[in-house]
């Protein structure tokens, strides 16, 4: 039997079909980290942007280089990162955030895990509906869906005031829940959780039934079924749920804007506030870099422990 | 005939995209009303761009945004704009109305003659309350003590948000210490940091999204914010027919002001519609159609007559002399004092 077509003309064809996303992630990600880069190290320009190399004569039109081999002190500095690291509250930040993006992604993670076992498991048209009931929150704004949680969580919401008076009963003070931390928890974990059913579900659905049939007749119980059987098969899945939840909300800024306290700031909020409102690009830049190393290092460690893992068995 | 009838269509229609103002302002600052009306005057469409904060149109037009005729920024937004060569100067000829303005916001350091800027309103920053709440715990709002003083704080505690916004919290401190809202002094910039440092515990929240909504709800007693937002509450709280009267008034300690202006785009496709623009916004009624609409206080003395009585009675709308003495306006701020300001705020927002 001869290879199939598709084997010998594929280099080209790879190339041609791989083309366009790849020239748009070089124009879109690649040059734009780089540029960032490069403003780490500059100065803030006095209207926004970056304290600028050259200058123009408005007069006769030629521009001149003002950085040179003398001055470039006044154009290339090491302060940005300075800043970064000579106050311990910038890495609290970074800590805090990073708990606040795996604390949601752990609830996503128990949250999630039952339900796209439940889809998986239903009949196909009950599935499709339950998917699409899923992925219905897509329908409307994004911020839309968080003012809805500014109601809920309101003190003048039934909800709220349901809650004060069920503690006022055991003569708990009342709790405000807005504008707290876990107020935004409760937006992250609400935000990100079909980003957590959708691929377990993909997974989930695939498994073969009688792998379960035949454990159980070799007399693993329910318990032993799911660990042995289930999670490891499941493993991918999970590992995309955890990528897809976690980067988003470590980077996160309208909700923690929109439903944090005083508190409640995480990376995205600083990052954000360089760049809009304090012109202050180059510490922005500073802060995208750590927190893009922040996160290779994490899915370094993770692959490290991931490959020792695999060797182990 | 048909066919004929098609390209006269076409080019009616090319015709009329041509006459097209394109404007760039603050959300809900012109009333719709007075917008058509202009466009009935000048036989032309206005399209409306909106942004949500001074730095985010000073981004994008920093960046080269094109195509705007009129912009509508807050005036420590002019200097900015002019000494990035963004913006043409106004051909006084074409003005008659600026007579109209109130001397007091003309020829301001922000634009010194005029050169290249109309205002054609002011907001104060100040407190906006629950009248009724806060009389019934008693505390006063004619001091910054409301938002700042950890004594009274504590009776409202997390029923406070403040803007989110360095300029207009720490001038607001800065005024609370008895220094001015533009002090450059790092050692008054220190005085007001540990002001806002003191006071934070007890606020609920930055917020400069939402108050208005926590205020009408009941959510919030106590916001520092824009007084044209206040009077927004105000409104909002009185449709809902909710059980409590919202207020906002004055701080004798002083309060920072920000007027609005009108400039005209160095690109601006049409400059001719630009300067027509903003002389129908000079004449008295139509100037005074903005106040009405939002609540925003009017630079211009010949709105005056046209503007409804009840907002006439409201001191930040409608200051008199000695309250207009108390009312500072924010000034650019040169580049080293804004990043030491944005500093200490980051600190400051970090600090538990």
């Amino acid at each position: 039997m001869s290879k199939p077509v598709y084997g010998r003309v594929g280099r080209f064809a790879k190339w041609l079909i791989s083309a366009p996303p790849l020239v748009y992630l070089l124009i879109f990600f690649a040059l734009p980290a780089l540029i960032m880069m490069f403003a780490a190290f500059r100065f803030p320009g006095d209207y926004g942007g970056l304290l600028p190399l050259t200058e123009v004569d408005p007069e006769t039109g030629k521009q001149t280089v003002l950085i040179t081999l003398d001055t470039w002190r006044d154009y290339l500095t090491f302060e940005n990162f300075g800043r970064f690291f000579e106050d311990a509250i910038y890495l609290e930040l970074f800590i805090k955030s990073f708990w606040y993006a795996g604390l949601t992604t752990l609830i996503c993670l128990i949250l999630a895990y039952p339900l796209s076992w439940l889809i998986a498991r239903s009949n196909k048209k009950t599935r499709d509906l339950l998917v699409l009931l899923v992925i219905l929150p897509f329908w409307s704004n994004f911020l839309i869906r968080v003012y809805a949680w500014m109601i809920i969580l309101g003190p003048q919401s039934y909800f709220s005031r349901m809650l004060n008076g069920f503690l006022g009963w055991f003569g708990i003070e009342p709790v405000s829940l807005l504008f707290s931390q876990f107020a935004v928890i409760i937006g992250l974990v609400y935000v990100h959780l079909p980003f957590m059913v959708l691929p377990l579900y993909a997974n989930l659905e695939k498994h073969d039934m009688s792998l379960l049939d035949a454990a159980q007749d070799l007399g693993a119980n329910a318990w032993q079924r799911f660990w042995k059987v289930t999670w490891p098969l499941s493993l991918p899945g999970v590992w995309a749920g955890v990528a897809l939840v976690f980067i988003p909300a470590l980077g996160m800024f309208a909700i923690p804007d929109l439903l944090g306290g005083t508190n409640s700031m995480m990376i995205g909020n600083l990052i954000k506030q360089q760049f809009l409102d304090s012109r202050d690009w180059p510490f922005g830049s500073v802060l995208s870099i750590m927190l893009t190393l922040s996160v290779l290092l994490l899915a370094a460690v993770a692959a490290w422990a991931g490959s020792r893992h695999k060797k182990k068995d | 005939m048909k066919y004929w009838l098609v390209m006269l269509a076409l080019l009616a229609g090319t015709a009329q995209a041509a006459d097209e103002l394109n404007l760039f302002n603050w959300n809900n600052a012109v009333a719709p009303a007075t917008i058509k009306k202009f466009e009935a005057q000048c036989r032309c469409k206005v399209k409306e761009t909106y942004f949500g904060s001074m730095e985010e149109a000073l981004a994008k037009l920093s960046a080269g945004a094109k195509g705007f005729d009129v912009i509508g920024p807050s005036n420590y937004g002019i200097p900015p704009l002019a000494k990035q060569g963004l913006l043409q100067p106004l051909d006084k000829a074409k003005l008659p109305n600026l007579k109209n303005l109130n001397p007091a916001f003309a020829n301001t350091p922000l634009d010194p003659n005029n050169q290249y800027s109309v205002p054609y309103d002011f907001t104060v920053t100040l407190v906006g309350y629950n009248a009724t709440k806060l009389k019934e715990i008693g505390v006063q709002a004619d001091t910054w003590a409301v938002v700042f003083d950890p004594a009274i704080l504590a009776k409202i505690r997390g029923k406070v948000t403040v803007l989110d916004d360095p300029r207009e919290v720490i001038a607001a401190a800065l005024r609370y210490n008895g220094f001015s809202a533009n002090s450059t002094n790092p050692d008054e910039l220190k005085k007001a940091i540990a002001t806002i440092k003191a006071a934070k515990p007890y606020w609920a929240a930055f917020n400069s999204q939402s108050y208005i909504k926590e205020l009408t709800l009941g959510n919030i007693w106590v916001a520092l914010g824009y007084s044209n937002d206040m009077y927004q509450a105000q409104q909002d709280a009185r449709a809902a027919k909710r059980a409590f009267q919202l207020a906002y008034g004055l701080q004798k300690e002083g309060n920072g002001m920000t007027a609005d202006s009108f400039v005209i785009s160095k690109s601006a496709p049409r400059p001719d519609l630009a300067i027509q623009f903003i002389h129908f916004m000079l004449e008295g009624q139509n100037a005074a159609e903005i106040t009405n609409a939002i609540g925003a206080g009017n630079p211009n003395a010949a709105a005056k007559p046209f503007i409804r009585k009840e907002l006439l009675a409201v001191p930040a709308i409608n200051p008199d002399a000695t309250q207009a003495s108390r009312l500072e306006q924010l000034a650019d701020q040169d580049g080293k004092t804004r990043r030491a300001w944005n500093k200490a705020w980051t600190e400051l927002k970090l600090q538990r």
